[in-house]
């Protein structure tokens, strides 16, 4: 029985032949077919054992040979279905594989399966997928979310029955889950690993990211996912990569961390205000100070908003490749390409996409652009203009993931903004920040309130990902929340 | 009412650059359909571009022969709308920051006067997929999907189609010889779409523009915008008025014909392209691009001039790039003989080759031969007829000029005792033709040195045994 267990403890197992990749893929692709929250999309079970039982000598230096995990279902796997959770890529096998597939190919880390997500990670409640809802393992009453749009792998990972899952995160659609599933969930700088083959949402905020159950996983992991990507990613950074584990040390001494007054201000759940404190006296003990400061309510209050708009009219464009003649199902009698493209994409995709297809597109029109697309650019630059003057003058950030501990099905993130309450726009959305300037940003586990997990944010400025990561290890020793998993916490 | 046509051209260059714009997919013509597919060029998820910095050099190049500031930072922007050959539904393009902008393009006209073309703008971007529509279904072909393009924009200061037609011819040139373009207008690596519109003389307000498609050689461009300045002026005049439509050219009428009106303008929903940051471009590097450019036809036009040809034997060399390539390797070897090269090359060379169907680049004789051949005849070794003869032989296995003429037995005499004893002996034979020079007749000349010519088969240098017959007969 190895679920549960974390990379750095598997590495172990293999390296000493107590357990071979194969013996822990089967486990793993068992405990696949037995999971309940609707977290898969497709098992790679015929590939997965054939590439583990071609992992006969461990290698002592390598962290991740023989490791079982997962990938979100928007990343390209050669000849491996690849749905997006989209009706209208529903049969879609792509021909290559994502950057990051190839780095833990190379790694010898095995691909057992592709994970649900909201209909083209546009969402963040877990409810989109063509599949249906994807659930929290912590909750057997499937009354709240474990929240989007990386809820497959958030859950698997959860679930102890992979160390790691890939995940990508546009708006906070891996460190939101993270929060909601005991995780660690990591969001590098913006352009620190390739986004070669991770289907686009909207380039200029997407991110690769992922989850763990340590942070020690979490640097290593970056370790093997960063790095230039030449040939197929522009947008992705030379700097050389970093030995990310080797900055883990949990001392912070002479560390100036800021809290956010309007956020801390907006948070609802008591309890998420004591555990905050609580990683704001670790991070004392560790060495750092905290200090609140001001940010500009308005200006946190426009992160939604602006993120809404400048999503959706990304999103608008990066998917008029889904129209019937490449990709997508030819539906009904079509007399001319434009039918083809209308009852492709009328079927194919949801009506919440196609909501957010119309308000791109409607913001990018030529007479509407300046006031819409244009000014939520202006904001963004605002909103980041402010960050790095904050993080000028403190090393990081420091934030709760969202106001509530548990999130009930009820709430819907797509819900008209004027219906929410300020607060609840600022504190459920205020990750954004971490896509508009690319910051790393990192959720940790900060506590557990009647068997639901819930997490911090920690974010630094761009490219000081060992900075996050040492952080985010201080407050993990400090509170010793590691590897937590239903399989522990149940 | 005397009316004035109001002109703007819009030209999209096909690159011939090894690799598309942003893919990796390579660029060839003729090939078989959906063979030269990058994932990138079908618009498969996830796939993103990573700009071709040969596109780029060209650009700048074109962009340096156009007079126009080039843009020291790269921007791209999407231009979106959905059509069956617009595999990602968007096409990536340079909207707002164009990289050459402003620039300007001077030529010639029949009558000798001047005319300077203003340009707006020059951008990069990618070409769509080709459709073939059958009777109930379209063939796509993804070959040419990102092929890299540049669209020149000129602004409406043309006004006449022989003003056009001489703007495109340039343009052509330019980007032929720059090395950016085969330049073919009738297989579409280069296209022309042109705005025309007339209004009165001295009128500052523009008329109703309609848009000319379709135009596929030079010729057609000036033909089309004749015609359509003589529809337009008659409607006007009839008391018609012109509508805002689209139109096509039509080989067969030699008129244009209506596609379409125009409705309102498609919303393009233009934003930055994400995936490709701003590009800083460093001096050096611009002004290499611009330093290595391929010799422009302007340039060479001044060379070929100025070595001894006329303006009109220059512009017959700059017609074919090849064929000027395969001059400058000849001129290199001795720029003295630049006229010699060209009566060679326009005659008898372009003669083989044409009957070879072949071009200068699979021309066998090497420009060090041809000096050679064109040497012997210069120093009378061989007659003009004699070096055809050789030509023929160098044209199809580039052997030595003087080898071939050994093998051939091709050799003039040149030599003056020899010819000497032949004249003297032949003047023996013909006593009447001294009798007849005697009398004033000047063709006892020629008649005699027909003789030899016919008695040594050709091989005695005709201007040598002239002047020895001449002075024979004198002497006698």
């Amino acid at each position: 029985m190895y679920l549960g267990k974390t990379v750095e403890e598997l590495h172990e197992l293999l390296v000493s032949k107590k357990v071979t990749p194969l013996e822990l893929t089967k486990e793993a692709i068992e405990a696949l077919k037995k999971e309940e929250t609707n977290a898969i999309e497709t098992i790679c079970e015929k590939e997965a054992l054939e590439f583990a039982a071609t992992l006969v000598e461990p290698e002592v230096d390598n962290l991740f040979w023989g490791i079982p995990y997962v990938a979100k279902d928007n990343f390209s796997t050669k000849d491996i279905l690849t749905t997006a959770s989209s009706e209208i890529l529903k049969d879609y096998v792509p021909v290559y594989d994502a950057t990051v597939i190839t780095k833990l190919k190379e790694a010898k880390a095995v691909l057992i399966a592709k994970s649900t997500l909201d209909e083209l990670a546009m969402g963040g409640t877990g409810t989109t997928g063509h599949k249906g809802t994807t659930y929290n393992p912590y909750d057997p009453t499937h009354t709240y979310k474990i929240g989007g749009s990386s809820c497959g792998s958030a859950s698997l990972t959860a679930q102890g029955i992979v160390p790691f899952a890939l995940g990508s995160d546009t708006g906070d659609s891996v460190r939101k889950p993270a929060s909601y599933a005991g995780l660690v969930g990591f969001k590098p700088t913006w352009g620190r690993i390739s986004r070669y083959g991770l289907f686009p949402f909207a380039p200029s905020l997407d991110h690769v990211a992922y989850f763990t159950r340590s942070v020690k996983d979490s640097a290593a992991l970056l370790e093997v996912l960063a790095g230039e990507d030449l040939a197929h990613d522009a947008t992705c950074s030379v700097k050389p990569v970093e030995k990310y584990t080797e900055g883990l040390t949990g001392d912070l001494k002479g560390k100036k961390i800021a809290r956010i007054k309007e956020i801390d201000e907006s948070v609802k759940d008591k309890v998420i205000l004591e555990g905050l404190d609580k990683v704001q006296k670790a991070l004392e003990e560790a060495g750092a100070t905290v200090e609140e400061v001001n940010f500009d309510q308005k200006l946190l209050a426009a992160v939604y908003p602006a993120y809404m708009i400048i999503s959706c009219a990304e999103a608008t464009s990066n998917n008029a490749n889904l129209d019937g003649i490449k990709f997508g199902p030819r539906v009904g009698e079509a007399s001319s390409y434009q039918d083809v493209m209308m009852n492709a994409r009328t079927n194919g995709f949801s009506e919440l996409i196609r909501r957010r297809f119309v308000i791109g597109s409607y913001s990018l029109f030529k007479a509407n652009q300046e006031e819409l697309f244009l000014r939520a650019q202006k904001v963004r630059r605002l909103i980041v203009n402010k960050t790095n003057e904050i993080l000028s003058q403190y090393d990081a950030i420091l934030t709760p993931c969202g106001g509530i501990v548990r999130n009930p099905f009820a709430s819907n993130s797509d819900d008209v903004s004027d219906r929410l309450d300020i607060h609840t726009i600022i504190v459920e959305n205020h990750l954004g920040i971490g896509n508009f300037g690319g910051f790393p940003s990192i959720s940790v586990p900060m506590g557990l309130d009647n068997g639901f997990p819930f997490a911090c944010n920690i974010m630094t400025k761009v490219f000081t990902e060992k900075e996050t990561l040492n952080i985010a290890y201080a407050i993990e020793k400090k509170l010793g929340l590691k590897n937590l998993s239903t399989m522990e916490v149940k | 009412m005397n009316f004035e046509a109001v002109i703007g051209i819009e030209i999209h260059v096909e690159m011939k650059t090894n690799s598309k714009s942003f893919s990796g997919g390579p660029v060839k013509f003729g090939q078989e359909p959906n063979t030269l597919v990058a994932p990138l060029d079908m618009a498969f998820p996830g796939t993103m571009p990573i700009l071709n910095k040969q596109v780029v050099i060209n650009a700048i190049r074109v962009s340096n022969a156009l007079n126009m500031t080039i843009d020291h930072e790269l921007w791209f922007d999407r231009k979106n709308y959905f059509y069956s050959d617009l595999p990602k539904g968007f096409q990536i393009t340079q909207d707002k920051r164009p990289i050459g902008s402003n620039g300007s393009l001077t030529v010639k006209l029949s009558d000798g006067r001047l005319k300077t073309i203003e340009i707006e703008r020059l951008h990069i971007e990618e070409d769509t997929c080709k459709q073939l529509h059958l009777d109930d279904i379209t063939l796509v072909d993804y070959n040419r999907a990102g092929t890299p393009l540049i669209e020149i924009v000129s602004r409406p200061n043309i006004r006449s189609g022989e003003e056009a037609m001489k703007y495109v011819e340039t343009i052509r040139q330019i980007v032929v010889f720059a090395g950016v373009s085969d330049g073919k207008m009738e297989e579409g690596s280069m296209r022309c779409d042109v705005n025309v519109s007339v209004r009165p003389f001295g009128s500052d307000k523009f008329g109703t523009k309609v848009e000319v498609k379709n135009l596929n050689s030079v010729a057609n461009v000036r033909t089309a915008i004749d015609y359509e300045v003589e529809r337009q002026t008659k409607l006007i005049l009839s008391g018609g008025a012109v509508e805002q439509e689209t139109r096509r050219f039509d080989e067969k009428t030699q008129t244009t014909i209506m596609m379409r009106k125009k409705t309102d303008a498609v919303d393009y929903k233009y934003f930055t392209e994400p995936n490709i940051l701003p590009i800083r471009l460093s001096d050096e590097f611009i002004q290499n691009a611009i330093d290595t450019c391929p010799e422009l036809a302007s340039s060479k036009q001044e060379r070929y001039t100025s070595n001894g040809l006329s303006d009109e034997e220059a512009d017959q060399m700059l017609q074919n790039l090849l064929m000027a390539d395969y001059l400058d390797e000849c001129i290199k070897v001795n720029p003295k003989h630049t006229k010699l090269f060209w009566n060679w090359i326009t005659g008898e060379a372009t003669a083989f080759l044409n009957k070879k169907f072949q071009s200068f680049d699979k021309f066998k004789v090497t420009p060090d031969n041809l000096e050679k051949l064109i040497n012997m005849v210069e120093n009378g070794t061989l007659s003009m007829k004699m070096a055809r003869q050789v030509f023929e032989v160098m044209c199809e296995e580039n052997k030595d000029a003087e080898q071939i003429a050994s093998d051939l037995g091709l050799k003039q005499d040149s030599n003056e005792d020899e010819i000497k004893k032949i004249v003297e002996a032949t003047v023996d034979e013909f006593p009447q033709a001294v009798v007849d020079f005697k009398a004033g007749k000047d063709r006892a000349v020629g008649f005699i040195v027909g003789q030899i010519m016919k008695k040594t088969k050709g091989k005695v240098n005709p201007q040598i045994a002239s002047k020895l017959v001449l002075e024979a007969l004198k002497s006698r």
